[in-house]
């Protein structure tokens, strides 16, 4: 196991283009299971492939423990990694996949025989090492791809969207035989996906990026309640956090925001007066609803589509907000609730549920829930 | 004709029907020559159809007695049995220079610059050739005398002409095979690489574990292709051996391969018969070189 530093890495392909990787500054614990989220093109593959060494820092450090690695080869760094496509070598059987890295490092004949024993126990292997990959399915490939990484006992674990390739039964089956491999042999692990729901039931920590920059690095919890800005509030969610941007002004009872379309207790206007004449207001779809008791948040909106789930509705509808476009809202509702189209709603939110942001740089705006009362923490 | 092939695919349901029309067709486009050349080597074949009459095997029982015939085999054979490894080993080693030592602006030059030779005219280029293996004032023997090695009689030489000869069929040849190498480097997954050296694989572990096994049905392409070439190779040879009257392939027929002698035989002697049952066994060899090598592709080629 080791500890992963990267102290303001950039990766930059080619004179004049923006950098993949923008001064990245993350810390990965000793025994860590960090996830790189983000959208396509966010840097997080790149910055995976820089810790094993697959591309070089244009600028930048990279430390594992208290060691120096950025101009460390792959194969000095002692990481094993599995791909998207699992990499498997086509041309060889379930055992020589396993063995061929320490083959290739000349270990002992006994010894390789023992530790691809061990690997293809630890994963329900066994019975597969005389197969060719193109014999196996997509969830056993990706058993051979781990165990592969694993023949080295490697320092730190690397993924790379190791699950996508997956249809959704089998993904959720081996998130969780990730998580119980994790659990049990507690290697370092960097894994990247796009997939939130991959990334919060997985990760220790969650580091959400966007255009080549870190935007957050914390607990699932924390990512999902306290986002650091519009993008993650936007991006974590399955729908992402309702924002709208809009002026407020006080009618001596409450606070509007957009004219008549959004309403925020009074307690809100001192921290409201400190931000300034235009805010961002965020609420998730789930922490809206329809006559909550001890809601103290009121939207007016106006139904469009209703998305009968199951389970729930998924109902999105437009916000008028003075002055401004009519803005989208999207709330997840109970499925008993009978809504219809075109409908004129007014739904309701506990204050505890509404997140303030900065309306220039979208930076989140801590507010003291305990003390509406003119604690703000910037 | 055209009926008749009609007729027989109207045997054949539905869109089977077209598919069994074109394929008579082809079977008469490509077939047909084969079996008629088969069917002249077993007559005495003259270019009057009145001295025609069926010989049996004497064509072939002539061609074995013949030493120069068996010389021509032997010298098709030394030709094949050199130029296959070393079409190979070159053409995959420039692949992998290609490959992997040049920006990829730089590869795309010299890409260029490999093929450019395959394009060009045979007999041109031979002429070329025959001034850079002049003995008096060639560049080949400017270069051997500047490293101080002796200079060679090249194409007036027995020992030297048919050399010659290779290192244009070489020269001619070499870029396509380059191309079909870099088209089978670049299918092999990038990832695959990548696994390796995170394992700590050395470059030639790699090359010999991974590359040259996903690599084995273009080689087998490239082998495959190479031996019918130099089996059949006749331009070259006659270009810059042939001589002004004869096309033999010289000096002391040094460069007459089977091709050549099919050629001189048929064209030069009108003796179209023997020049059939030449063909006929030329024809034969490399089908036999073929089915062998699909024999060992089926156990040694790994396709995906």
């Amino acid at each position: 196991m080791a500890r992963v530093e990267l102290k303001n890495a950039t990766k930059q392909y080619g004179n004049g283009q923006a950098p993949a990787v923008s001064s990245a500054d993350l810390v990965i614990d000793e025994g860590d299971f960090v996830v790189l989220l983000g959208p396509s093109g966010c840097g997080k593959s790149t910055t995976l492939r820089m810790i094993a060494g697959l591309e070089a820092l244009t600028s930048g450090e990279l430390w594992f423990d208290d060691r120096l690695v950025n101009g460390d080869p792959p194969d000095r760094r002692n990481v094993g990694m599995v791909f998207q496509n699992y990499a498997l070598y086509p041309h060889m059987t379930v055992e020589q996949n396993l063995s061929f890295g320490l083959k290739a490092a000349r270990t002992p004949k006994a010894e390789v025989r023992q530790r691809v024993a061990e690997i293809a126990h630890l994963l329900g292997l066994d019975t597969y090492l005389g197969r060719r990959p193109k014999e196996l399915s997509g969830g056993q490939r990706q058993r051979v791809a781990l165990g592969r990484a694993l023949m080295r006992r490697p320092a730190v674990f690397l993924m790379d969207e190791p699950l996508s390739n997956l249809d959704a039964n089998l993904r959720e089956q081996m998130r969780i035989e990730l998580a119980r491999l994790h659990g049990q042999l507690g290697i370092t692990t960097v894994y990247v996906t796009h997939d939130q729901n991959e990334a919060l039931t997985l990760a220790d920590r969650v580091v959400v990026m966007e255009s080549g920059k870190i935007r957050q690095c914390g607990s699932p919890a924390e990512v999902y309640g306290q986002p650091a800005d519009t993008f993650v509030a936007g991006f974590i969610g399955s729908p992402g956090m309702n924002l709208w941007t809009a002026g407020w002004d006080d009618d001596g009872k409450s606070v509007w925001l957009g004219g008549r379309a959004v309403c925020l207790p009074r307690s809100y206007l001192p921290v409201l007066e400190d931000l300034g004449p235009s805010i961002t207001v965020g609420i998730r779809p789930e922490h809206l609803g329809l006559f909550r008791t001890g809601a103290d948040v009121e939207v007016v909106c106006q139904v469009e589509v209703l998305e009968q789930l199951g389970s729930h509705t998924q109902l999105h509808a437009e916000v008028e907000l003075a002055g401004e476009d009519r803005a989208r809202l999207v709330a997840r509702l109970d499925a008993a609730f009978a809504v219809h189209s075109g409908e004129k709603l007014v739904l309701t939110a506990p204050s505890g549920a509404v997140h303030l942001f900065d309306a220039e740089s979208g930076r989140r705006v801590d507010v003291d829930q305990r003390s509406l009362a003119g604690a703000l923490v910037r | 004709m055209d009926t008749q092939l009609d007729a027989a695919a109207a045997r054949f349901p539905g869109r089977l029907r077209a598919d069994a029309a074109s394929g008579c067709r082809l079977h008469r486009l490509l077939l047909h020559p084969a079996a008629y050349l088969l069917y002249i080597s077993f007559f005495h074949w003259g270019i009057l159809s009145s001295a025609t009459r069926f010989v049996g095997l004497a064509n072939f029982r002539t061609l074995f007695a013949q030493p120069l015939f068996l010389h021509s085999l032997v010298t098709s054979a030394y030709y094949t049995a050199v130029m296959i490894p070393a079409t190979v080993l070159l053409s995959l080693g420039i692949a992998l220079l290609l490959k992997e030592g040049l920006s990829k602006r730089r590869g795309a030059i010299w890409r260029g610059a490999v093929f450019l030779p395959h394009v060009t005219p045979v007999v041109a280029t031979a002429i070329i050739w025959v001034w850079i293996f002049n003995p008096q004032f060639g560049l080949a023997n400017f270069v051997l005398t500047s490293v101080h090695l002796p200079a060679l009689g090249w194409l007036g030489s027995v020992n030297w002409a048919l050399p010659a000869v290779m290192i244009d069929s070489l020269w001619h040849s070499l870029g396509l095979y380059v191309i079909i190498f870099l088209a089978g480097l670049a299918s092999v997954p990038r990832d695959l690489i990548e696994v390796a050296r995170l394992d700590g694989a050395p470059r030639h572990h790699i090359f010999r574990r991974i590359i040259w096994p996903l690599l084995s049905p273009t080689t087998f392409l490239v082998v495959l292709l190479a031996t019918v070439n130099t089996w059949q190779a006749f331009s070259q040879i006659f270009a810059m051996t042939g001589g002004p009257h004869g096309g033999a392939g010289g000096p002391a027929y040094a460069t007459t391969t089977d091709a050549v002698l099919i050629y001189q035989t048929a064209f030069i002697y009108f003796n179209f018969s023997l020049a059939a049952a030449m063909s006929t066994i030329l024809f034969g060899i490399i089908m036999t070189l073929s089915l062998i090598q699909k024999w060992i592709s089926d156990r040694v080629v790994f396709y995906r």
